[in-house]
């Protein structure tokens, strides 16, 4: 025998449905000031969701937008998604375990981010780095920019709905990525640099990488260009779209090639000199528009100088060791020290301050993508939703560095 | 290293600096008060013969016994890195002006010193959490603030909780900041 089954009626008394106010969450009590004033929707204004992952998935982010039809009225990016605490573990490591975790803060270009903080307890040792590694530090940092802006490239096509530029643009990233793991073992967290100098000389198979890369590099850098710049929809799209003009963004605290793409020519590498960068010789292009277009084309530009830069590198590179004297336990004197270097993206900035222990007493980690994220809210304000990912994709934070 | 920026700087605010100017490789240092801080930043952004029309950085240190506010400017005229150090924040009610007049970029990373430090800026239209969820009690970065591999040789061992509230008896055993080097 068997029991009859009965279908769950939705009249039956223990279903209990929700009535339509309690679907939705109750909405959000405004802590500050601007908050309240974000929350209050006027008539027609409807908020979106977007994230915490897609915001063009340049890493885990989330954006409430404020929209009336399809125009952003306002916006309010949620950080934190990921968040690690790298400035409280580094306080708990020591000088050497302190430089590998600022590795992934920035993973599209690494060696940046490792370079900051092994300046600034360089200046806490007070320690020449020998001329070798310097020229090793410019010559691996100019690949890493190179494989930085390329991706870029591809991706801000991406973003606007374009396919075939980011494929081409990997084949260049992953010569240099591939080059980099011969030279350091690893192909995104490269843990090269370290106090006193790089972890181990040029290898041959390296050296036979780079002269193969460089040798069609400007001739591959100029097709994969073309691609984008000649196509007429992505020039129209990002032309006049997200206008950044010079002083809202020094105000803004904006570096990098945001802020040359304004037509502000301050390049860490000239401005503020470190390694041998006085020695090399180099423009630094800026564009005065400082729309999403002018931010392409500065980077495009920086990539031709990199290039230049790497073959002044490769004839001038001295022999002599990659690593300075130094004791293997570092206790640098109590003091404080800043250390700056020109990424990609701006300026990436550690503020080291000893104690005279083995461990750092505090770490700021300064990361560029941070401040440029702020620009988004301002930027799209009364343009359309699909054109907020392309003002993110030209101001081009990497999530890792914003969430630390 | 620009001797001339350390007398300008000497002979332009001596009233209102707390130490001599320092220098160090291709950093200047200052030291204000809370009070002197917002002027003497609006005056070495505005004024043409210092011109740090850039705050490269903004951020909170505890030291264990008080908080500092530390900003890094830059000027695209002299090679220099410029520190203004704001000493002496009380611990137990951290509360400074906000720079966001003069610098609109700074609302974030204000925000982010309040976050890690509990640090409040006045004048910070926006000073809520950016990192951490909005129900957290607790600011990480204070020198109070145990990590889990570190409680067992802290105070807090055996506490579960991280966000445990007050100050341990030896929160100060990393602040050998040597009072002589002005820290």
């Amino acid at each position: 025998m068997t029991t009859q089954q009965t279908r769950p009626s939705l009249d039956d008394p223990r279903i209990a449905i929700p009535s339509t106010s309690e679907w939705y969450e109750p909405a959000p009590t405004a802590q500050t000031e601007r908050q309240a004033e974000f929350l209050n929707l006027r008539d027609g204004e409807m908020f979106i969701n977007m994230g915490p992952q897609h915001p063009s998935t340049h890493g885990v982010l989330r954006i409430v937008v404020k929209v009336n039809g399809e125009q952003v009225v306002d916006l309010d990016p949620v950080l934190g998604y990921l968040h690690r605490g790298v400035e409280k573990l580094c306080e708990n490591a020591d000088y050497h375990q302190a430089i590998c975790y600022t590795d992934p803060l920035e993973y599209v270009a690494s060696l940046f981010c490792e370079a900051a903080p092994v300046a600034a307890f360089e200046k806490l040792m007070d320690v020449e780095v020998p001329r070798r590694a310097q020229y090793i530090r410019v010559l691996t940092m100019e690949l890493n920019r190179i494989a930085s802006h390329t991706l870029f490239q591809g991706w801000m096509a991406l973003d606007l709905g374009g396919i075939t530029p980011i494929l081409w643009s990997f084949i260049e990233r992953d010569e240099i990525v591939d080059m980099l793991a011969a030279l350091t073992g690893q192909k995104l967290l490269y843990n090269y640099y370290r106090i006193g100098g790089v972890n181990g000389d040029l290898n041959h198979e390296f050296m036979s990488r780079l002269g193969n890369w460089m040798s069609r590099a400007a001739a591959q850098i100029d097709s994969n260009t073309g691609l984008i710049n000649e196509n007429e929809l992505f020039v129209r799209r990002t032309r006049g779209l997200g206008t950044l003009d010079q002083a809202t963004a020094l105000r803004m605290g904006v570096t990098g090639p945001n802020l040359r793409a304004t037509g502000v020519p301050f390049d860490l590498r000239r401005d503020h000199p470190y390694l041998v960068y006085p020695e090399l010789e180099f423009n630094v292009p800026t564009r005065d528009e400082g729309d999403s277009l002018a931010r392409y084309m500065v980077r495009i530009d920086e990539i031709r100088e990199s290039i230049r830069i790497i073959d002044q590198v490769l004839h001038e590179m001295p022999d002599g060791p990659v690593m300075a004297k130094l004791p293997r336990l570092i206790r640098p004197r109590p003091g404080r020290a800043f250390g700056a270097v020109e990424g990609p993206r701006g300026a990436y900035g550690v503020y080291a301050i000893s104690d005279g222990t083995d461990q750092p007493f505090r770490m700021r980690i300064h990361d560029p993508s941070f401040v440029h994220l702020q620009l988004v809210g301002p930027l799209t304000r009364g343009n359309l939703i699909a054109d907020t990912m392309a003002v993110m994709a030209s101001l081009d934070p990497v999530m890792g560095g914003v969430d630390k | 290293m620009d001797r001339a920026l350390a007398s300008a700087l000497q002979e332009r605010f001596s009233p209102t600096l707390l130490t001599p100017v320092r220098q160090r490789f291709d950093e200047t240092e200052i030291r204000v008060s809370i009070a002197d801080a917002v002027p003497t930043l609006r005056a070495l952004h505005d004024e043409p013969n210092f011109a740090f029309e850039m705050l490269i950085d903004l951020c909170g240190v505890d030291t264990g016994e008080e908080m500092q506010i530390v900003y890094h400017l830059s000027s695209s005229t002299t090679g220099d890195w410029l520190r203004v150090i704001v000493p002496g924040v009380d611990r137990s009610a951290p509360r400074v002006n906000s720079l966001v007049s003069l610098w609109p970029g700074a609302e974030w990373m204000e925000r982010e010193a309040y976050d890690m430090f509990g640090i409040i800026f006045e004048g910070n239209r926006d000073l809520r959490r950016i990192y951490m969820p909005d129900d957290y009690l607790s600011h990480p970065l204070r020198k109070d603030f145990y990590l889990a591999d570190d409680a067992s040789r802290s105070p807090a061992a055996g506490v579960r909780n991280m966000e445990r509230a007050g100050t341990p008896a030896d929160a100060t055993r990393a602040t050998a900041l040597r009072k002589s080097s002005g820290a």
